[in-house]
């Protein structure tokens, strides 16, 4: 189960599990957001590299405007994740 | 414990469900079923990718030990791919020279602890372990 939405405060929120199967619901929705913004992993429980895929074609569409994604309370494995990819050079990634 | 799944990325909440039981099962710590269920889905949708038009199921066997899990991946007619090798992902690269897609061996074989690949009568067999800390 996988579910992305707007938070109160205009934040990205994500839950679940992002697998491939997964990943068509996330694109979608990421393909909406055109300015800077807030991508909350709180409850975010797992991503594989399909997700990882949809994260860097949004950060180019939105860098490429001058604009980015901030990753906030990215749990342990998704960071080694992160880490593994090389994304903390092209994301601004805080734990949680 | 063993199981064939269909050839589809639709089967990957089956796949989890399955895993995630026999791990529970199995007393695995967190720190190994992360690792153990993303490598069951990079070597999975990696077949299923691959070998889109193969009838044929896809067979997983996951066996627990030591609070250590070794999987079991087995494709029948089909051409060999080693997923060991090397797969020259450069992971500093800046952003604007990346592409989305080829991360995903990479992990799997930055976040086991073996990997193994065998090829014989057009079948892949693909094992690894993750122990315990």
């Amino acid at each position: 189960m996988f579910t992305i939405e707007f938070g109160d405060n205009g934040e990205i929120l994500c839950s679940g599990r992002l697998d491939a199967a997964q990943c068509a619901r996330a694109e979608e929705f990421l393909a909406s957001v055109d300015g800077s913004s807030t991508l909350d992993f709180a409850r975010l429980e797992y991503i594989s590299s399909a997700g990882l895929g949809i994260l860097l074609k949004t950060q180019k569409r939105l860098v490429e405007n001058g604009a980015g994604l901030r990753i906030i309370n990215v749990n342990n494995h998704i960071h080694d994740v992160f880490r593994y990819s090389g994304f903390h050079s092209i994301f601004e990634i805080e734990a949680g | 414990m063993q199981k064939t799944f269909p050839r589809s990325i639709d089967a990957l909440g089956d796949i989890y469900a399955f895993s995630e039981q026999i791990m529970a099962d199995g007393g695995i710590g967190d720190v190994v079923r992360f690792p153990v269920h993303l490598a069951m889905e990079e070597l999975f949708t990696n077949m299923v990718k691959y070998c889109p038009d193969n009838a044929n199921d896809i067979q997983l066997e996951i066996d627990t030990r030591d609070g250590g899990v070794a999987v079991t991946l087995v494709d029948v007619d089909v051409d060999e791919f080693d997923v060991t090798a090397e797969r020259g992902v450069d992971t500093s690269m800046p952003l604007d020279g990346r592409v989305p897609g080829g991360l995903g061996l990479h992990l799997v074989q930055q976040m086991v602890d073996s990997l193994e690949y065998e090829y014989h009568d057009r079948q892949s067999t693909v094992r690894f372990t993750k122990e315990s800390g």
